[in-house]
């Protein structure tokens, strides 16, 4: 089958979403436009709220490990992209983000009025009382003990439930991802949503495409199954950080562009837990309202709260035996944070494909960042005694469950020389990088407009402009950067 | 009736015998080594890709028949404590492929015991508030709710 295009754009997430929705104006005026996504289409009666059903909207199931298997990559698969697992977390990339990129022409006075507009289009709000649930109160309280700031996370939700099952897909809509917002708006423009569209390769102006049947239960698409030729004027990649960079390598373009895959950053995540001595079921309100900034400058990481499903959890706390059997029968009692490393780029961390053509993330964690880990659980650690519970789970402990009688021991006990590649549970649901921003091509993969050096019929529009670690969750980020290449493409076409 | 296609043989006996070891009887939850695991593992192997499941069930084999080097039998024919001396050494062993293997078969073993209904009150956990949600796989709902006979 063949098929032409205005404007083709490859992913549905919040970059593809939004370049999508500002796209508008072209498909008023005549343009044919169309969103290509690999993953499925999921209705809302999709989410059951089971983490076992709901694997199906994460890529490998949401274990995409790196290829030293030291960090697993949770990353969504479907139409809405990572905002349909996301918790909605809606940061403004910081002022300090945006000096160290240094790319011309990227600026606050530039981003500032993108990000107004998103939040509102959005429906970014600071998290009410009512929103706050245990878990959370008690990580407030226990910041506040210790001297520590204590930050509300603005969210996108509308009419939130509070039913805590944000990262299995939001059965209720309130979640105001690409899927709610700015996808509806496209697809009523006439703008045409291809699920199950997977993308091969590309070649000059034209996208090498095949349709998959539709999986059961969702959402039937409008193409037949079967190999498809797309031309297209413009081509825009928005197929997030690993997606894209492997893209762009298997269809030749490193020879052109040697940056792609490089300049790469994940935000290694560790879940961490304690145990209070009295239920406080964290798995219903809001997971996610609070965060302390107390560590960003001194040692590179945020602490935010966070919520997880059983099975999850005990992939999070590394324990097993009776250790585990002992810390799970207690579920409902569970503190929860996340720590989130603000890691920066290395030569040798990169997306590659690997003899099959496959793509792969190759990261390594660097000592700076286990000590950051380690540092980040010391204090955590202090967090939950402070809280009230009674022991806590470290897993870079010479013996990961730590009882309060020992919480002054700390330091003694969580240390670098514990974290065993691994074996140490570290995850991440923020890859960035790959197509940095830049100059030329020399130092970058596109211009600050997310246009592809040497071939202005092609653009980018996710997380891999990134052209360092944003520090913050980035789907905010992603949003504003997307508008922009949507307002050089709207320059182009007029 | 779910007639598992992977989990048999000496395969089910190793991954019994190492979910007891994850997952034992202990502080009110149940042993995990029981045929109801073992069939949402299997479940599981069947939606890995291809390479991956080849891998995997290759790694299942390679415990059983490592556990020569830890008590001169298979390892579902150890004694319990060896069985453990066994996993530990994988979990932490300066092979890669040992410690992401072990990773892989502690998850699954993890998978196959929390996502199911039966051990959730063991674990004080109320589960989805839409509950009766139809299921877009009705064979893992019925699995995990224990609704299906299971012959390996």
């Amino acid at each position: 089958m063949k098929k032409h295009y205005d404007i083709v754009i490859v992913g549905s997430g919040a970059g593809g979403g939004t370049v999508a929705n500002s796209l508008i104006p072209l498909k008023e005026k005549g343009l044919k436009i169309a969103i290509l996504e690999q993953g499925p289409h999921f209705s809302h009666s999709f989410f059951t709220q089971r983490e076992i059903e709901m694997m199906r909207l994460f890529r490998f199931n949401g274990a995409w490990p790196v290829k030293s298997g030291e960090i697993t990559i949770a990353a969504g698969q479907g139409v809405g992209g990572s905002t349909l697992m996301y918790t909605g977390v809606s940061f403004r990339l910081p002022e300090s983000v945006v000096e160290e990129w240094d790319v011309p022409g990227l600026t606050m006075d530039d981003l500032t009025p993108r990000f107004d507009q998103i939040e509102r289009d959005i429906h970014v709000i600071k998290p009410s009382e009512r929103m706050v649930n245990d878990n959370n109160r008690l990580f407030k309280q226990g910041c506040k003990r210790l001297g520590w700031p204590v930050k509300k996370i603005p969210l996108n939700v509308k009419n939130c439930e509070r039913v805590g099952f944000c990262n299995l897909g939001c059965s209720s809509g309130s979640k105001q991802g690409t899927l709610e917002v700015q996808l509806p708006k496209a697809i009523q423009s006439g703008i045409d949503l291809i699920a199950n569209c997977e993308v091969i390769r590309l070649s000059e102006k034209t996208v090498h495409a095949k349709v998959h049947k539709a999986p059961p239960g969702t959402v039937d698409g409008q193409w037949p199954p079967g190999k498809i030729t797309i031309q297209a004027d413009i081509i825009v990649l928005a197929a997030g950080s690993p997606g894209t960079s492997g893209l762009l390598l298997k269809s030749g373009f490193k020879q052109y562009l040697p940056r792609i895959g490089r300049d790469i950053t994940l935000h290694p995540a560790m879940t961490l837990y304690g145990v209070y001595p009295k239920p406080i079921v964290n798995y219903r309100g809001f997971p996610k309202t609070y965060y302390t900034d107390q560590f960003t400058n001194s040692h590179g990481y945020f602490i935010e709260t966070a919520f997880y499903y059983p099975f999850v959890s005990t992939r999070h706390m590394g324990l097993w035996g009776k250790n585990l059997s002992e810390i799970m029968s207690k579920y409902n009692q569970l503190m929860t944070v996340l720590i989130l490393n603000h890691d920066t780029i290395m030569p040798e961390n990169r997306i590659i494909l690997d003899r099959k053509g496959t793509v792969q993330v190759n990261y390594n964690l660097t000592e700076t960042v286990i000590k950051s880990l380690c540092h980040a659980q010391i204090q955590t650690a202090r967090l939950f005694f402070e809280a009230g519970c009674e022991l806590v789970i470290m897993p870079c402990s010479s013996s990961p469950v730590i009882h309060q009688h020992k919480q002054k021991e700390l330091e003694q006990l969580i240390k670098a020389k514990h974290f065993i590649p691994i074996k140490t549970p570290v995850s991440s649901a923020h890859p960035q990088g790959g197509c940095a921003m830049g100059k030329d091509p020399d130092n970058s993969v596109t211009n600050s407009w997310g246009q592809v050096h040497n071939f202005p019929w092609l653009f980018v529009a996710d997380a891999s402009l990134f052209p360092n670690s944003a520090h913050v969750n980035p789907y905010l980020t992603v949003m504003a950067l997307a508008d922009r290449v949507a307002d050089r493409i709207k320059k182009i076409c007029s | 009736m779910y007639n598992c296609k992977y989990i048999k043989g000496h395969r089910l006996k190793t991954i019994r015998a190492a979910a007891n070891c994850i997952i034992p009887e202990h502080a009110g939850l149940s042993s995990g080594g029981t045929l109801e695991t073992a069939a949402v593992v299997d479940w599981a192997i069947d939606q890995m890709p291809k390479e991956l499941r080849v891998q995997f069930l290759l790694f299942i084999s390679i415990v059983n028949a490592s556990g020569i080097f830890f008590g001169g039998r298979p390892f579902h024919r150890l004694s319990y404590q060896d069985q453990i001396r066994q996993l530990k050494w994988m979990e932490s062993s300066p092979l890669a492929p040992f410690r992401l293997g072990f990773m892989g078969l502690k998850n699954y073993i993890c998978m196959g015991y929390f996502t199911r209904e039966q051990n959730w009150s063991d674990i004080k956990y109320q589960g989805p508030i839409l509950y009766d949600q139809p299921s877009p796989d009705d064979i893992i709902r019925k699995l995990c709710q224990g609704k299906i006979g299971i012959r390996s």
